[in-house]
């Protein structure tokens, strides 16, 4: 009890204790706006889980109002971008009825959702600035969780793997064995595109390469540009959420996306698009 | 006493039965280390408001700047976006405040918001508990010619929660401390 009391009392006194004299009225009314922001991913999770009341008090198991399904059919269509995109509130409908089934309730959960971070960041590649996006996902390891690398899209990498896959293309002819494989000196020599050398399903792996260039120090990172989320988190749905910042009630970390996804080929070609590997 | 001592002491005073092993925390106890985090957020809320203010001496900016940095993990960043761009440019903490206190203004006003957002604690590989507090700062620097610009700012603040060991009277205690780490600063459009 004591510690609660303290930590109570803490929060209340954080403003003043910081020494500072009256906020203004502006700064007043901004504050209600800088509430009402989801100023963190965290802070959407709470949202959209019902783990965060109308004031903003944080809620806990055994709570009455806890991942209270009235409390977040209130709450989560605030969680959508309502000023620059259109959703369809036939679309939107659907989702809260999947997300707020009575028998089945879809929440976030931080560690097992299926869930990953596209950052878009500069770096320069030989001395030449270029731009490329980095796609994270948490990982358990060793006492916790760490962030990792799972992959990456470089239209500079990309470029560099333009197969051509027609019938005139160039190959190494089937009796280059008995020659010792001379036909290599003509293949890969003055080439700019060996990749048709490859066999018809090879794919890149431009991690690989990513982390080869890092490593050989022609590659260095400058700075992160801008970082979105995707979460296939609720069965048969997909959604983004990006930071709007903006004055106004609905700012911060919202939906920006919604897509229904009926099958799993579909959601197999969204991640692609989303991984750029079309 | 400083109530960061206080605070420290308390939990120390709590904990030191039972911490021994455990990996995890309820809330309660939780709420008591963001406290302890709340309380250093408070301090470099105070260090900033202080040496940004013109009215403070070379001398006392540079002391309060040491006892700012005093509150962070080594290494710790600044990461500063603004409105007009949205690249991240960092800094060392140190010049950051290094910066600030060489603002061209003539009178420099800081103040707070009374918001701040507490995310949960999350451990990472080596155990220690990682957490960010959002804090938001309004700031206003004056010219001589009167020429005035304002702008608020949401700080992004990491915090880090380690088990550590202190000697009491011959016993070995296990205590959490709290050690602030990167700050993602972004220049709000409130």
């Amino acid at each position: 009890m004591n510690k609660l009391l303290i930590s109570l009392s803490f929060l209340a006194v954080f403003h003043s204790s910081v020494g500072q004299s009256r906020l203004t009225d502006d700064m007043k009314a901004t504050e209600a706006q800088l509430s009402a922001s989801n100023k963190q991913i965290n802070q959407f999770f709470r949202r959209f889980n019902g783990e965060e009341d109308g004031k903003g008090k944080r809620l806990f198991p055994g709570d009455k109002k806890y991942q209270d399904i009235s409390l977040r059919k209130k709450y989560i269509p605030n969680l959508f971008d309502q000023k620059t995109n259109s959703f369809s509130s036939d679309e939107i409908k659907k989702f809260l009825k999947k997300v707020l089934d009575k028998e089945r309730p879809s929440l976030l959960d931080f560690h097992n959702d299926d869930w990953f971070a596209e950052v878009n960041a500069d770096f320069l590649l030989n001395g030449k600035k270029t731009s490329g996006l980095l796609y994270l996902k948490l990982q358990k390891q060793g006492l916790g969780y760490e962030w990792i690398i799972e992959d990456v899209a470089f239209d500079v990498f990309q470029n560099q793997f333009d197969k051509d896959t027609s019938e005139s293309k160039r190959f190494m002819h089937p009796m280059s064995h008995e020659l010792g494989f001379m036909t290599l000196k003509k293949a890969l020599q003055d080439e700019d595109h060996t990749e048709q050398f490859t066999a018809r399903n090879y794919q890149p792996d431009f991690l690989t390469l990513f982390l080869y260039e890092l490593n050989q120090g022609n590659l260095t990172f400058q700075a992160v540009k801008n970082v979105k989320f995707h979460f296939f988190s609720v069965d048969g749905w997909y959604f983004s959420i990006a930071n709007f910042n903006r004055p106004g009630y609905n700012s911060g970390w919202l939906i920006s996306n919604l897509v229904a996804i009926p099958s799993e080929t579909m959601e197999k070609q969204l991640k692609d698009y989303i991984y750029n590997r079309n | 006493m400083k109530k960061t001592t206080v605070i420290a002491f308390l939990i120390l005073l709590g904990w030191s039965s039972s911490l021994h092993a455990q990996t995890n925390f309820d809330p309660g106890r939780k709420q008591a280390i963001v406290s302890l985090a709340l309380e250093k957020v408070k301090d470099l809320s105070k260090y900033i408001s202080i040496i940004g203010n013109k009215d403070t001496q070379f001398s006392e900016a540079q002391r309060v700047m040491d006892r700012a940095e005093e509150l962070f993990a080594a290494d710790s960043e600044m990461g500063v976006s603004s409105l007009s761009s949205e690249e991240v440019t960092y800094y060392k903490v140190r010049e950051y405040f290094e910066r600030l206190m060489a603002l061209n203004y003539d009178r420099v006003e800081i103040k707070w918001y009374d918001i701040h957002y507490v995310s949960d604690l999350e451990q990472q590989p080596d155990g220690t508990y990682v957490g960010v507090i959002t804090i938001y700062q309004r700031f206003e620097g004056t010219s001589k010619d009167g020429m005035s610009y304002r702008d608020t700012t949401k700080k992004d603040i990491t915090i880090y929660v380690k088990k550590k060991e202190t000697q009491i009277a011959g016993r070995i205690i296990e205590f959490w401390d709290v050690l602030l780490g990167d700050i993602r600063v972004t220049e709000t459009s409130a």
